[in-house]
């Protein structure tokens, strides 16, 4: 708990584990899209996100994601590190996750074995899983993207500022997404720990 | 047949040229078209005031 001057904001977790996990760091580029998340810039010329909406953000989805039967949920991961924490969220919450390779007409393409008729999708990273955001886009389903500070937010419907290129990072993202998306349902038992959901290295 | 509107830019919605979502904080239906997603456009809930993306 923070004492402000004025108001008393509640996190999720502590401020101090968001920074060890290193959520805040972002990257050397700056797009306008994510400006209003961005906290301040480091001498290095690193941008920091601000971890206070980073952790709104977390509580919003998870209430979104709440709104969404399980199975019409879609966790999309190309990268690496998104790959673990992503099959753990939807196997956690039992929604459906593709990881690595998106193979192109999943959600156009009727014809296609794998085609999925999904009512919302997370995306790890937009600049990467391009053509998940773009098939959403056309089939009219919304997007919920992590954004750093050097995305776009193009045809996404809510943006979660947070690092999306580090292990611990992603991992924390998404242990608390989960989390919060099954306190969200009123499900309070959440035996996992933020290791259950890191990448190997 | 109900006509929406987009909630950033006020245009008429037809077809398969747009989303609807609800507000990720109180539940409002928000409709935004297809233009305004692309340029990122900010959007409003006139429910609740939540303003993303």
């Amino acid at each position: 708990m923070i004492r402000d001057s004025e108001e008393v904001y509640e996190y999720l977790i502590s401020p101090d584990e968001y920074l060890a996990a290193g959520v805040h760091i972002g990257t050397q580029v700056k797009t306008g899209d994510m400006r209003k998340f961005i906290y301040k810039v480091r001498p290095d010329g690193l941008y920091v996100l601000d971890i206070r909406q980073l952790d709104e953000r977390i509580k919003l989805a998870g209430k979104f994601l709440a709104m969404f039967e399980p199975d019409k949920i879609l966790v999309v991961s190309a990268r690496q590190y998104g790959q673990k924490p992503a099959k753990m969220l939807a196997k956690i919450t039992g929604a459906k996750s593709i990881v690595g390779r998106f193979i192109p007409g999943i959600l156009t393409n009727p014809a296609l074995a794998d085609y999925q008729e999904p009512e919302v999708v997370i995306v790890t990273d937009p600049a990467i899983d391009t053509q998940a955001v773009q098939e959403a886009t056309d089939v009219g389903i919304p997007v919920i993207a992590l954004c750093d500070s050097n995305n776009l937010a193009s045809n996404v419907d809510l943006v979660i500022p947070a690092n999306n290129k580090g292990r611990k990072a992603l991992a924390l993202v998404y242990w608390l997404l989960t989390r919060e998306t099954l306190r969200a349902k009123g499900i309070m038992d959440f035996p996992y720990t933020i290791d259950d959901f890191e990448a190997e290295l | 047949m109900d006509i929406y509107s987009c909630i950033s830019c006020g245009a008429n919605l037809f077809g398969t040229n747009y989303v609807k979502l609800p507000c990720p904080a109180c539940g409002e239906l928000i409709y935004r078209c297809k233009r305004c997603r692309k340029l990122a456009n900010s959007y409003r809930c006139e429910n609740c005031g939540f303003t993303g993306p």
